[in-house]
């Protein structure tokens, strides 16, 4: 298999390093290796955070700029400001308002690099679900739905059974689950 | 267990302790050695050890506890951040010239950027500066190896040793499989030898002597530490630039290597750099035409290079000398000094333009900032309040974010906000200037290094206000317990040491504690502590400031919620965007004045009190 690189990013308290577990532990599950990095400490009140996940025979832990295959992003700003990880060809998820758009000025380079960009209201969704912070979930529920690399959805989910605390277990799957739903409705209509 | 479980390089590190049968680790949190600890408290209840762990009340405290524990011929480990380091150097320095008899890993992690610290130091070089062995992993695998490793040589060679992760080993994950953990610890035993545990100057030299001779021959054991130090050299053959790399850099050099399939250029990996491994670099060296040297944070292998000539590094400028090496720096390094020999250069150089657009989009600059409800705003709101013509000394911790609110002024080392605010006093008062001067420090940081500077403030008359800002936790590292709450590592109970008596203990005879979510009583509090501090008879008046932190003690430390709303009263003055920089206050473009984000809201209600024009209201 080749090497898998995500750079997941957005503000502390978004539950990004639990976004990046779930990920981690669905490619162990599989047999696969891992390597992560994490934010701690001063940086994590209220700053952005950003997490690396590589999967693959890797040795080190640190997504190099210009080389993550997928972004995933709870913030709008914060996907901006990491976008100099991304590959050629890339793909890029962000959470973003119902009515949002790609900014102009960054459309051209996402072009001229074959970034695919897809935004979705994950806050929404995840208020949707009865859960407003769980947008972490609702993201990963609708990247899930694009995907068909070493991350298939079905034991994503399973994942999110597994590691769920049991007073959140239920309504983490609900928010995937909706995620996912809509996800998979955006793209039949593709 | 044989399923791969995935680890923090801090819990990989706890498991190679353990697996290591280490039966004593003390600690002083800090980033990013913080979780070292706390994952072998987990092993100790997973696995049912009887490990003794303690949070020491600085490194120094915990350094000494763990070497008198190797004494006893255990083997024990103490962690603490690098900064931390600079504050066991003391016991550092004499403990590798008395030795050991059990193993004794002092485990200092790195923190290059820096993420989360005062200084980018090289623990490396401490290493080198004590004369003491030092492995630097280049992954949490290696890390964990290393564990067991650095207590071993230990052992043998009777000597400290230092094992030195740099942050992205310790807050790297990766899955590993658990080994065996050993059950049978040693019993404790000290025979007298005051000659040597008690060494008086003229033993010390001996001492010195029999360190030098251990470092002579743990150098020689590192020249064949494979897979820890090794080449990849192809005997006889010549190579025009060779590369060597150490810890994490290693991880980095590695993969871009094989990620550009070049095979052409051999690696030196060099993670047990000193006692300096001089046979294996020499070979690597006469094998290579010139070698690029990638090392983090400092200078340590390239200084022991002999042939300057042939090294690529830091001295030469090659080699960014402040900031990580994060992947696409070494990158960048690689290539140019690939390109300065003529040789061929990497193909994947990216053009820098997603980095120009990034700054060409005016994105918002997110500084670190207190949480929402966090009692240290509330207390700096007042402090400003009460004395807005102070110089704010302050210290370590959550807190040193009160910069945001013009709340700091200063910010030294751990303990400083005391020292230098007795430090400026006498420096004013040498002019008879009246200086105000209102020193802030955290409880965790006052037990570790408060009192030494406040005993020496009282005796020589020095004159300012303290608030200790008791928040009941060691928040910014996560939490940890202090002795404030007499709460231990394994989460036991242990004795309450009540800042109240602590301070009393050094001489103070103001002391008030008060909750500074009632900012009306706490700046009046803190002008009456002023009025003392002028008095003749007066002194130094310390304030407790106790309020639990909002996230240690969520629902308990705002008891009486508050949902809060902004009227049309708002006359967009700043005033509490400026002052209070509360994440949940921000402008509203539509509605034309600041407004409240109640998804961040943590309804504490103190800003309440604080807008001037009275907008700020209970919704």
């Amino acid at each position: 298999m080749e090497n898998m690189n995500f750079v997941l990013s957005g503000l502390g308290g978004q539950g990004i390093l639990f976004m990046t577990k779930l990920l981690a532990q669905t490619a162990v599950n599989r047999g696969l290796k891992i390597m992560a990095a994490e934010t701690h400490g001063m940086a994590q009140r209220g700053g952005s955070v950003v997490s690396h996940l590589r999967i693959g025979d890797v040795a080190g832990s640190l997504v190099r700029a210009g080389s993550a295959h997928v972004l995933l992003a709870l913030d709008e700003s914060e996907a901006y400001r990491s976008i100099p990880f991304l590959a050629r060809g890339g793909r890029l998820y962000v959470n973003a308002p119902p009515d949002a758009v790609v900014r102009e000025e960054v459309r051209p380079y996402l072009d001229r690099m074959e970034i695919t960009c897809r935004l979705f209201p994950a806050s929404e969704t995840a208020r949707d679900s009865g859960s407003p912070m769980a947008s972490n979930l609702a993201l990963l529920g609708f990247f899930a739905a694009f995907q068909n690399g070493p991350i298939p959805s079905r034991e994503l989910r399973q994942t999110i059974d597994q590691v769920s605390p049991d007073r959140f277990r239920e309504i983490n799957l609900k928010v995937f689950d909706l995620g996912f739903e809509r996800g998979s409705a955006k793209k039949e209509k593709r | 267990m044989t399923h791969e479980e995935i680890f923090l390089g801090n819990g990989a590190i706890a498991l190679g302790l353990v697996e290591a049968g280490c039966q004593v680790v003390t600690s002083y949190p800090g980033t990013p050695s913080s979780e070292i600890l706390p994952e072998v408290v987990r092993l100790i209840k997973s696995e049912n050890l009887n490990t003794y762990v303690e949070w020491s009340t600085n490194e120094k405290v915990a350094l000494d506890n763990a070497f008198a524990a190797a004494v006893s011929g255990k083997r024990a480990a103490c962690c603490m951040k690098q900064v931390g380091l600079n504050v066991a150097a003391d016991s550092l320095m004499s403990a590798a010239y008395l030795g050991t008899n059990g193993g004794l890993v002092i485990i200092s992690c790195d923190d290059p950027g820096p993420h989360s610290s005062q200084t980018e130091q090289d623990t490396r070089l401490m290493a080198r500066f004590a004369k003491v062995p030092v492995l630097d992993p280049s992954d949490p695998h290696e890390a964990r190896e290393m564990a067991g490793l650095a207590l071993a040589l230990s052992e043998e060679f009777k000597i400290p040793v230092i094992l030195r992760p740099a942050i992205r080993v310790c807050h790297a994950r990766q899955g590993l499989i658990r080994g065996e953990i050993p059950r049978n610890g040693r019993k404790a035993s000290f025979e007298k030898n005051p000659a040597r545990w008690a060494a008086t100057p003229k033993f010390r030299f001996i001492l010195h002597g029999e360190l030098n001779r251990k470092l002579k021959d743990i150098a020689n054991r590192f020249d064949t530490l494979a897979p820890h130090n090794a080449h990849n050299l192809t005997t006889g053959k010549k190579y025009p630039l060779g590369i060597l790399a150490a810890g994490v850099s290693y991880a980095v050099v590695k993969d871009i290597l094989s990620d550009e399939a070049r095979d052409d250029i051999p690696v030196l990996k060099l993670c047990a750099p000193y006692p300096f491994p001089e046979k294996l670099a020499g070979e690597f060296m006469s094998a290579c035409d010139k070698v690029l040297v990638i090392e983090e944070t400092d200078t340590v292998i390239e200084y022991f290079l002999r042939d300057h000539e042939k090294v690529l590094g830091r001295l030469s400028g090659h080699v960014p000398s402040e900031g990580e090496l994060v992947p696409e720096v070494v990158y960048g390094v690689i290539d140019r000094a690939l390109s300065s020999l003529g040789l061929k250069g990497l193909r994947d150089r990216g053009d820098g333009a997603a980095a120009e657009l990034v700054k060409g989009l005016h994105l918002p600059v997110r500084k670190p900032t207190l949480c929402p409800g966090c009692p240290h705003r509330a207390s700096f709101f007042a402090i400003r309040k009460a004395r807005p013509k102070a110089i704010f000394t302050s210290d370590i911790g959550c807190y040193t974010l009160g910069l945001n609110l013009g709340g700091v002024d200063t910010c030294l080392d751990m303990g400083a906000a005391i020292t230098m605010a007795s430090g400026f006093y006498h420096s004013f008062a040498q002019d008879q200037i009246d200086q105000p001067i209102v020193a802030t420090i955290g409880d965790s940081t006052f037990y570790h290094s408060g009192t030494a500077g406040l005993l020496n403030a009282v005796y020589n008359d020095a004159r300012f206000i303290l608030v200790i800002l008791d928040n009941q936790t060691t928040a910014m590292t996560g939490m940890q317990p202090t002795p404030g709450l007499g709460i231990r590592a394994d989460g036991s109970r242990g004795k309450v040491i009540p800042l109240e008596k602590v301070v009393a203990g050094c001489g103070i005879e103001f002391i008030e504690v008060v909750d500074p979510y009632d900012v009306k009583g706490m700046t009046g509090l803190i002008r009456k502590a002023a009025d003392y501090v002028y008095h003749p008879d007066g002194g130094i008046a310390v304030i407790i400031a106790r309020h639990p932190c909002v996230i240690a003690y969520r629902e308990e430390a705002i008891p009486k919620k508050v949902k809060v709303t902004i009227t049309d009263d708002c006359v967009e003055c700043n005033f509490c965007l400026d002052r209070f920089e509360c994440p949940a206050l921000y402008k509203d473009e539509k509605l034309g004045h600041t407004a409240i984000n109640q998804g961040l809201c943590a309804q504490c209600g103190v800003c309440l009190e604080i807008c001037p024009k009275g907008a700020i209201v209970a919704a």
